[in-house]
């Protein structure tokens, strides 16, 4: 339960950001392009959110799913140990390899997993990748210290500018 | 750490950086620019505890940009 006074109901984290309406419909339409635009594979967004929000713990954020990503439980489950599995293609492993390191080990990011990403979804791809990885490395961070409640839900997308955000 | 830039930059004529690396993605950009300009010119915080964090913070990841 969150220590902030508002920030309750079906959609806590959007409740919590929206003590600031005005940076939080901002926030939404930030966030929510990465689906609103299809700026990259949803199923690709999907693992990495889930594998970012793996690595921070973060109950409130594992308890969300994409229902149109098409990321069976059986991957979700997977993920913990993407590395030694055989359910991800390259683009998927090219992707989480960048995912693995940012939340925690930055700086170990090498330019030949840049490269390999690079090759799999060009420079467009690479940046929009890249910016969704940072941004839900940043929710799990949110999340955790505004203490916002777990409310598991199936989702047309975890975000949208016309909102909530999941 | 990188000693080259990893993305190249969108914007003719400028060199590689955040704000051009981003503009591969103008909608995200422009989103993005929408977002971080109303954080820095309004809001409940005062300048001096906005750019305390934000430093502080760049150090704690090391980002020496």
């Amino acid at each position: 339960m969150t220590w902030l006074e508002g920030a309750h109901g079906e959609h806590p984290f959007d409740a919590a950001l929206g003590l600031r309406p005005d940076l939080r419909d901002l926030y939404r339409a930030f966030y929510g392009k990465l689906w609103d635009d299809h700026l990259a594979p949803a199923a690709l967004l999907e693992l990495c959110r889930l594998r970012v929000a793996q690595l921070h713990d973060c109950e409130a954020e594992l308890a969300v799913r994409h229902a149109g990503a098409g990321v069976s439980e059986a991957r979700v489950a997977a993920l913990a140990d993407w590395a030694a599995s055989d359910r991800f293609d390259e683009a998927e492993r090219a992707a989480l390899a960048v995912a693995e390191k940012m939340p925690w080990r930055h700086h170990e990011i090498t330019d030949a997993e840049y490269a390999e990403l690079h090759a799999r979804l060009g420079e467009r791809g690479v940046v929009a990748l890249t910016v969704a990885i940072a941004l839900f490395d940043a929710n799990c961070r949110l999340r955790l210290a505004l203490d916002t409640e777990a409310v598991p839900a199936e989702v047309a997308a975890p975000a949208s500018g016309a909102g909530p955000i999941h | 750490m990188s000693t080259k830039p990893r993305v190249g930059s969108a914007v003719a004529g400028e060199a590689p950086s955040f704000g051009t690396a981003l503009a591969h993605q103008p909608g995200l950009a422009g989103a993005f620019g929408a977002l971080y300009g109303t954080f820095w010119s309004k809001g409940a915080l005062d300048h001096r505890t906005k750019e305390v964090t934000r430093m502080r913070n760049a150090r704690v990841t090391d980002c020496g940009y």
